[in-house]
């Protein structure tokens, strides 16, 4: 009975999953996505790429989730993340995902670079994948700057002082950087009305299809190698999953196993002869 | 490249393109740019303020005879703002919105102290007539007196806009910037760390009241040190 529940089960993800694949591709992709063969030493660094994509993820999902009680007025900020750190369900807890994983996400791409730099990854032709990477960097430091200002606290509030005038003091576009970040040429609501728009519509919005592209990238040339190499490598590991299948197949003369490699036009002709 | 020959373009074909292609581009990317750029274009070139500016502004800091020797003396001021949800004709026509949105500003003021060669202070300019003044009008001297004598100087230190404050150290006072440790003296003048000038100082006015008055305005430019950062 138990057993047959499960070859059923068996069969009708297969024919779901292969009615996606006809039509999308996905399983291919994901494939392609999800496995790299690595080698076995120091396989620990390879992780760091994911790790800052998982935190840049994080934060997407708690800040969407954050935007439900922030209010982005100068006499409201404050009191609403208060109220989000003391009254909200789980407010500590998600506005605390949202903070740590931002420091974890700076901390992962500084390692996450410095792996690349000292292993070499960013030679030809992987060059302009390293740019694409420097450009999420500026994007990620200026999303914590601008986000270090919607607590409007006083903490906050004269760290993002301090940065603007940091960038008051760029030769030419001095006071247009300045002002353009106010609003105007003191610190006030409209300064906040944009440090909320940059951190919540523009750097995400840029953000993401640069992502992409990294991804993108990175799967073209590989990490170890071009595409050619790893679709080599990859055609390599099935073949071999499939001989060890048979092996198995061979040793303990399981029938399922072989049943379940029919296609679904052989099910069918199988169920009609029975 | 042989197939896009087919079709050459031609020097009309050109020009037309590239008037129609800037047209197009002008009226795509003006009104946006224009729209996010507002206070560069309000305030680097209308050169506009959003503390309002004219005759009237002059704020009231605090009576000057509180204003010891020895020290500053820190007062607030709260300079009122015209920025987006300030708009002060809805305000008064909707009667909802009281509230004034305010820049919240910080001031030391202190008296005028000499400094002497090695760097401690010397005689202090206060004016005399201040130790017995019990409140009454003052004389067009005493005003003028006063407002000489006064550094009336703003909390933002003019490296990168901490707020600076009052230290004593081994009987010597000085103006400390938590942020760079930058210091300045009793005067407000520059004595060590990163900062690029002395404080900046308001333009200020005693009156016969004995109070003190300032404008939103500072001594920026000129021989008074870079311009540089420009919001204060
Ligand atoms: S801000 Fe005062 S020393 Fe840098």
């Amino acid at each position: 009975m138990i057993g047959r529940i499960r070859s059923q089960a068996i069969d009708t993800s297969r024919f779901l999953t292969d009615w996606m694949e006809h039509r999308t591709g996905i399983v291919t992709m994901m494939e392609h996505f999800l496995y790299e063969p690595v080698p076995k030493r120091g396989a620990w660094l390879y992780t760091l790429g994911s790790a800052t994509l998982f935190c840049i993820s994080l934060q997407f999902l708690t800040g969407i989730l954050l935007l439900f009680y922030y209010v982005p007025t100068t006499d409201h900020a404050w009191d609403s993340i208060y109220y989000i750190m003391e009254e909200a369900y789980f407010g500590t807890l998600i506005r605390g995902i949202h903070y740590w994983s931002a420091n974890f996400l700076l901390v992962f791409i500084g390692l996450h670079m410095a792996q690349v730099f000292f292993s070499g990854g960013y030679k030809a032709p992987r060059e302009l994948n390293w740019v694409v990477g420097v450009v999420l960097l500026l994007l990620v430091i200026v999303l914590a700057f601008t986000g270090y200002l919607l607590r409007w606290d006083q903490d906050g509030f004269w760290a993002s002082v301090v940065g603007m005038k940091i960038g008051s003091y760029s030769p030419f576009v001095g006071g247009a950087t300045i002002h353009f970040l106010l609003g105007g040429d003191v610190t006030g609501p409209a300064t906040l009305s944009r440090f909320f728009a940059i951190h919540v519509w523009l750097l995400p919005a840029a953000l993401a299809p640069f992502i992409g592209i990294h991804l993108y990238l990175l799967r073209k040339h590989g990490v170890f190698g071009s595409e050619f190499e790893y679709s080599d490598r990859l055609a390599k590991l099935h073949e071999r999953q499939r001989l060890e299948l048979y092996e198995s197949y061979e040793e303990n003369g399981h029938e399922e196993i072989g049943e379940t490699n029919l296609g679904r036009r052989n099910r069918e002709e199988r169920d009609r002869r029975e | 490249m042989a197939e896009l020959q087919k079709d050459p373009m031609t020097r009309g074909d050109f020009l037309g393109f590239g008037i129609l292609g800037t047209i197009v581009g002008a009226i795509l990317t003006i009104p946006p740019a224009a729209f996010v750029l507002a206070p560069i274009i309000d305030v680097d070139i209308l050169g506009k303020s959003d503390v309002p500016e004219g005759p009237d502004d002059w704020f009231e800091v605090g009576p000057i005879a509180e204003i010891t020797e020895e020290e500053p003396k820190f007062f607030k001021v709260d300079f009122p703002v015209e920025q987006i949800y300030a708009e002060p004709k809805v305000q008064e026509e909707s009667g909802i919105s009281k509230e004034e949105f305010v820049v919240e500003s910080a001031l030391w003021v202190s008296w005028r102290t000499e400094i002497l060669g090695d760097g401690t202070y010397g005689q202090s300019y206060r004016p005399s007539f201040l130790d017995n003044y019990d409140g009454g009008t003052l004389t067009e001297e005493q005003v003028q007196e006063a407002q000489e004598n006064l550094n009336v100087l703003s909390s933002s230190c003019a490296h990168l806009g901490c707020p600076v404050r009052w230290i004593l150290r081994e009987g010597e006072g000085e103006l400390l910037c938590p942020c760079h440790g930058g210091i300045y003296n009793i005067n407000g003048e520059y004595v060590a760390g990163p900062p690029p000038r002395d404080l900046y100082r308001y333009t200020h006015e005693v009156r016969e009241d004995g109070k003190l008055y300032v404008r939103h305005e500072f001594d920026v430019g000129g021989e008074n040190g870079p311009q540089e950062p420009y919001v204060i």
